[in-house]
């Protein structure tokens, strides 16, 4: 009875460590100043408790390659990558959209347009699929038979890289998903893990409304993996600017908006609920850092996490990742199982040296007979070696 | 035997075997028994190979962080350190009376939140650095006191040069926002800056000579050289790193006391850390005085290879600056890249001087035992003294030029230029010292010198990678590999915490 008291007592000491309280919604905190070359879209929050962030484009223009930053779940920076292989004589950036189940990065590569992956544990960087010239890929989301669906900030259209990587086909263009100069930007993978839900910022026109809306659409993957009907989930205020989104256990959606550096929650029948800070413009959330242009809303726990990118007025001192909480449970993101881990080669044996010697001889004879003919064989062996 | 093959030869030997058979039969089996002792004697001296999942070489409080962190993940490890001590730089100096000071490392600060996690975790706590009364400033011969709650801090306010500190802190701030504290070699401006010092670049941005001549009082203990041997982007970098992941790097934080790095000191002496980590590891976790000579890896794992002993393990952490990295054979050899920067990253020359008083009589005047000259062997002092404040202690950076004339000194001279300086500083009671010490880290076989490894102009564009770039199953830690607080004992618990994730995968 008293050692289950004790286990029980232990056990709301884990639960309420000291000093620890819980946090209100909405309490934002920076989580990580982003380095030069700075400019972070969407900070991935990443199954393994890790946020990864790369550096976006700056509007100014560059030539430094795009970086990629892994920070502990409390912000501690712990290593950081260079991107190679970029044409830094174009507008250039990474956005870390997601990962695969041996816990590799997928960058999306804005010049060349490409998708990478990124080993974090060697470091090593490969492609995993060439965009054709004029894409823009931008957010990705896994299917359920693990084909990489990803939208193109640059056009109206969602792409679909098989699973494994190569070359991606256009798997869904439709005029609803047009913005005009805006394609389409944040993806997301449902609940029920067949429907995909994609955001666009703005509509150039298709759907009729407020062409400066954003939108959420709905798009059902149908077995024979073609795409079933979009339907409109949600439309934003006009100039909003939603873009990278998460969604919760709940249902519950927090979309980044960032032409107003607010997040909305959008609940499961697609009303808005709910718009942090209430004001649009200021960005003012109680932190150091207010939101400004900020990138997307990627659930680590029960916060979600947001990359700050300053992209208008180019402010170091903005471009963060922001922690907000929001006091409920995010979906766990679908990826990839683990490939089989590929068990090392056995080591090869070594045939064994026969040792050649005469000491086993005990007549004086014998040995020197033998060590006559262990000498000639010795001339011969060298012989042939020449 | 066989008829035929009898012999006369044989008989005879046969003959002459028998009789001494029965004449030593006894003697051929002790000799036999002595042979067979022997043989198990020769093996038992061959070097028995001790396993563990990671071995880490250096004891310092990067290597300590990472064994503790491997160990708390359920691996096994071993610590392999040259010295008969643990803590690297970081070394507490017994006071006459018991009380604790440091030879090394003693200041923590504000933004340092990794070192400051890590004494929370072991129960280690900290005290406020002795801040009541005035700082004292001679430049050029004439000596001031000055309160370090205005504008300039712990530098001097000297009315001829504060326009002048101010323009020139305010630059050197704005510049380092530009450079990327994991990667200063991309910056945008990294060529431009790396090929030039800092003495160069302070040459053409400022007007006075009696400015100019505060500069080594800055860079003799902050990196224990003088600014012509310092990168420009390598001393950005280092303001840079003077900050956390939600604070950016200033100079101002770097070098004050009051809200900077030398704001709080650790209760017990700072070699407290690494005594209880060692502590923590376990008996036998630990092995002192065992420099590593070399390290061998293929595909299966490493050799790590002792003076007396082998190591094996899956991952070997090095925990030792790059110059000391450098002495180790490694087999395959290192690549160029970290082979070449090992050459270049020497540890400055620092050396630290200190002197016990019965009481911290400077505090009686209204001083708080903070000093910086511009005219003195002893460029920086600070109060050291007990937590209590009894006895009373001093301690003093000598560094760069100022080391390498020290090092020329006789035992009686140094205690006499010594004294005869914080007597310029604090009033003649300095001279009656109950003790003098000194440590001179560039004699220090297993440090080789610091407080931090040196880039001078080049090394980081041309080598900085390959600082923290693991080779193959050797993973580098060290608080030169730091992103934050380089050369500070916060740096060297970061890289410990980042190689130890290395290893384990994660």
């Amino acid at each position: 009875m008293r050692r289950a008291l004790l286990i029980a007592i232990a056990a709301l000491g884990l639960l309420a460590p000291a000093g620890a309280h819980a946090r209100d919604r909405w309490d934002t905190r920076v989580l990580a100043l982003v380095p030069t070359p700075g400019f972070p879209a969407h900070a991935y929050a990443h199954p393994n408790g890790r946020v990864y962030e790369g550096t976006y484009t700056n509007p100014n223009g560059d030539t430094v390659p795009s970086r990629v930053f892994e920070y502990e779940g409390d912000g501690t920076l712990l290593r950081s990558w260079t991107v190679r292989g970029q044409s830094l004589d174009q507008s250039h950036g990474v956005q870390v959209a997601t990962s695969d189940g041996a816990g590799r990065l997928v960058l999306l590569d804005k010049s060349p347009p490409r998708a990478l992956l990124l080993d974090p544990r060697t470091g090593e960087q490969t492609e995993y699929a060439p965009f054709p010239e004029g894409a823009i890929p931008n957010y990705a989301a896994w299917g359920p038979d693990f084909s990489l669906y990803v939208t193109d900030y640059a056009q109206g259209v969602l792409w679909r890289i098989p699973p494994g990587g190569g070359t991606p086909e256009q798997w869904v263009a439709d005029p609803r998903f047009d913005g005009g100069e805006f394609g389409t930007t944040g993806i997301e993978l449902a609940a029920d893990q067949r429907t995909l839900m994609v955001a666009v910022q703005s509509q150039a026109g298709g759907a009729g409304g407020n062409p400066s809306s954003g939108r959420i659409f709905t798009i059902p993957i149908q077995p024979d993996g073609k795409p079933g009907e979009i339907t409109q989930f949600w439309e934003s205020r006009p100039a909003d600017g939603p873009d990278g989104f998460g969604i919760a256990k709940s249902g519950n959606i927090y979309i980044a908006l960032l032409a107003t550096n607010q997040l909305a929650m959008i609940d499961p029948q697609g009303l808005e609920k709910e718009r942090f800070p209430s004001a649009p413009g200021g960005g003012a959330n109680g932190s150091p850092v207010p939101f400004d242009t900020p990138s997307n809303a990627s659930f680590l726990g029960t916060r979600v996490v947001v990359g700050n990118q300053s992209y208008f007025s180019g402010d170091r001192t903005h471009q963060a990742i922001l922690d907000v909480e929001t006091g409920e449970e995010g979906l766990p993101e679908l990826v990839p199982p683990a490939p089989p881990r590929a068990e090392p080669p056995p080591e090869p044996v070594a045939k064994p040296k026969r040792k050649w010697s005469c000491k086993r001889y005990k007549s004086r004879k014998k040995r020197r007979a033998c060590r006559r003919t262990l000498a000639k064989r010795r001339r011969a062996a060298a012989q042939r070696r020449g | 035997m066989s008829e035929s093959s009898l012999t006369r030869r044989g008989f005879i030997g046969a003959g002459a075997a028998a009789g001494a058979g029965a004449m030593f039969a006894a003697d051929a089996e002790a000799a036999k028994r002595k042979r067979k002792r022997r043989r198990r004697r020769r093996k038992k001296r061959a070097p028995a190979v001790r396993r563990a999942d990671v071995i880490v070489v250096g004891g310092g409080f990067a290597g300590l962080t990472a064994a503790r962190e491997v160990m708390k993940a359920g691996k096994s490890v071993f610590v392999v350190e040259a010295r008969d001590r643990v803590g690297g730089r970081v070394w507490n100096h017994e006071f006459p009376g018991g009380e604790q000071g440091e030879r090394g490392a003693m200041y923590v600060g504000p933004t340092q939140n990794r070192i400051l996690a890590m004494m929370d975790s072991l129960g280690i706590g900290k005290f406020d650095a002795y801040l009541t009364g005035n700082n004292v400033a001679i430049i050029q011969g004439d000596r001031t006191e000055y309160s370090d709650t205005g504008p300039t801090g712990t530098a001097p306010n000297d009315p001829t040069i504060v326009a002048e500190l101010a323009a020139v802190v305010t630059e050197l701030n704005e510049m380092s926002k530009e450079v990327p504290v994991d990667a200063p070699w991309n910056s945008a401006r990294a060529a431009e800056w790396d090929a030039q010092t800092l003495e160069s670049w302070v040459r053409d941005n400022t007007q006075t000579e009696r400015f100019r001549s505060l500069l080594p009082v800055a860079t003799r203990p902050i990196f224990g050289t003088e600014a012509r041997d310092l990168s420009l982007l390598f001393t950005l970098f280092y303001i840079a790193a003077s900050g956390d992941e939600r604070n950016p790097g200033t100079f101002d934080r770097n070098f004050n006391s009051r809200n900077g790095a030398q704001m709080w000191r650790i209760a017990g002496g700072s070699q407290t850390v690494a005594f209880k980590i060692a502590e923590e590891l376990g008996p036998g976790r630990v092995k002192l005085q065992s420099p590593v000579r070399r390290i061998e890896q293929d595909g299966a794992g490493v050799t790590v290879r002792t003076d007396k002993h082998v190591y094996a393990g899956r991952h070997v952490i090095v925990a030792i600056p790059p110059a000391l990295a450098g002495r180790i054979v490694y087999d395959p050899p290192m690549p160029m890249e970290r082979d070449q920067l090992t050459q270049r990253v020497g540890q400055g020359a620092l050396t630290k001087v200190g002197a016990v008083y019965d009481k911290p009589f400077w505090r009686e005047k209204g001083l708080n035992g903070t000093a910086l000259s511009t005219d003195h062997l002893v460029n920086v002092t600070f109060d050291d003294s007990a937590e209590d404040g009894l006895p009373g202690a001093m301690v003093g950076f000598v560094g760069g030029d100022n080391a390498r004339i020290y090092a020329r000194l006789t035992e009686a001279e140094r205690r006499e230029r010594v004294l005869g300086d914080f007597a310029a500083f604090f009033g003649d009671e300095a001279r009656n010292a109950i003790e003098f010490f000194d440590t001179q880290w560039p004699e220090e076989v297993w440090s080789r010198g610091g407080p931090v490894g040196i880039h001078g102009p080049g090394t980081l564009m041309e080598y900085g990678p390959a600082l923290r770039q693991p080779i193959g199953r050797i993973h580098w830690a060290g608080t030169e590999t730091s992103t934050y607080w380089n050369g500070y004992m916060d740096g060297a618990v970061r890289s410990g915490e980042r190689a130890a994730k290395e290893v384990l995968g994660e």
